[in-house]
């Protein structure tokens, strides 16, 4: 079954449009990790899932229906961010308790226990946390809740290394015990690619590419030569980058299946390209890199 | 085992190229049963659905057979087909790389030669 479908989704803000025409389908009980520049769009098709807004056009579905004004979606769904609106007048351990009330799935004695484990102060207020203590409590609450669609719109920012990866593994070991639909949205791909199963990479508030991690993987190859040689090489093939390289030589990375043999007459090395470098390709705006910018 | 995300091998190949390296010490025997998807993705920090294809991958090398609702077991040839596989990938590509970099270095095919056999007596010296 399908989690999540939308066709020609968009939402307008003035003659800004921060979702456009995107499609997709997510199916159920995967991880899907939502990837794409500052400002592609992410946040705004993650809010739209949890109906938070409402569309301008298009349509989308979520466990069956529509999820704005809903309350089945907001009953199954949780959707947690750094801009999270949390009361300030209870305490941190107030508002678990809350969670427990409110969502059918919610885990208290696993709640209590990151919460113990990650030394969070009970009293506390969420307004008081440092960015990083209020990263991890949200998280503990993203986790505890076990929604059938549990979002998490950078989950991990102001939490330091150590804290990050204990939360990549507490996600990775809840998910195991109770299979559910995640998104999970990031910049560093590198961070996540072993957790989530298919990427979505988001570009200009559209569905640039949805495969799964290791068909991203094999997407590309790099490939390095003399400049001249490897310009001859590339025409009529789809360059997602290219740089030039010290001594005449340069560097381009193309689809896979472009991959003619006659690159070893050309005298042209070829090299995998990494999932992260491959995702920073595809939704990068221009073939060049910083050093255009210098020329 | 850890797995090396920035590698440029998929995550997936690591696990079954794992799973072999371990056949093959014979940390799993004939007809034994090895982990499941859930099992590698706990012990590997991955997401199941990569453990599973790493071991589909093994399946349909007829390295490791699947019982219905039991799990995937080692077939009784795995060995050899791993050995074989090893031998005509990498060993070829290692040798391929061998022979472009000696032509590099102006090493001559008769030179190349007594390099491999000086090479394998001192291994073989190494194990009397």
């Amino acid at each position: 079954m399908k989690a999540i479908t939308c066709t020609h989704l968009t939402k307008s803000y003035g003659n800004k449009k921060a979702v456009n025409d995107l499609a997709v389908s997510i199916e159920e009980n995967k991880i899907t990790g939502v990837i794409g520049r500052n400002g592609a769009g992410k946040t705004t098709f993650l809010q739209l899932v949890a109906g938070f807004i409402k569309q301008s056009e298009g349509k989308i579905h979520v466990l069956g229906e529509p999820p704005f004004n809903s309350l089945k979606a907001s009953a199954n769904t949780i959707f947690i961010n750094d801009t999270m609106n949390l009361p300030t007048s209870l305490t941190i351990y107030e508002i678990l308790k809350m969670g427990n009330e409110f969502y059918p799935n919610w885990d208290m004695e696993l709640a209590e226990r990151l919460f113990d484990y990650f030394s969070l102060d009970r009293s506390q207020r969420h307004d008081r946390l440092s960015k990083g203590m209020k990263s991890t409590f949200n998280m503990i609450v993203g986790l505890a809740s076990r929604c059938p669609l549990t979002i998490f719109d950078e989950p991990t920012t102001g939490m330091d290394a150590s804290v990050r990866s204990d939360f990549y593994r507490a996600l990775l070991k809840d998910y195991l015990a109770h299979p559910r639909t995640i998104l999970l949205s990031s910049h560093h791909l590198n961070e996540i690619e072993e957790l989530i199963e298919d990427v979505l990479l988001i570009k200009d508030g559209t569905n640039h590419l949805h495969v799964s991690v290791s068909d991203l993987k094999e997407y590309g190859i790099g490939v390095q030569g003399e400049s001249t040689n490897l310009e001859a090489w590339l025409k009529g093939k789809d360059v997602f980058h290219k740089r030039e390289l010290p001594m005449n030589k340069a560097y381009a990375v193309v689809k896979k299946e472009q991959l003619d043999p006659n690159y070893k007459q050309a005298g042209l090395e070829v090299a995998a390209v990494s999932a992260t470098d491959m995702s920073m390709y595809l939704t990068g705006t221009s073939e060049g890199g910083i050093d255009d910018v210098f020329k | 085992m850890i797995i090396n995300p920035d590698g440029t091998k998929p995550i997936y190949v690591q696990i079954s190229e794992w799973i072999e390296t371990e056949i093959l010490n014979e940390s799993f025997v004939q007809d034994e049963k090895v982990y499941s998807q859930y099992q590698l993705a706990e012990m590997m920090n991955i997401n199941p659905a990569t453990a599973a294809k790493g071991l589909t991958k093994l399946v349909e090398e007829e390295i490791l057979y699947k019982k219905r609702g039991l799990g995937m077991f080692v077939a009784s040839d795995a060995k050899d087909i791993i050995l074989n596989k090893r031998k005509s990938n990498t060993l070829t590509k290692l040798v391929d790389d061998v022979v472009a970099e000696a032509n590099h270095l102006d090493v001559s095919e008769t030179e190349l030669i007594s390099m491999i056999q000086t090479s394998m007596s001192k291994l073989r010296g190494e194990k009397e």
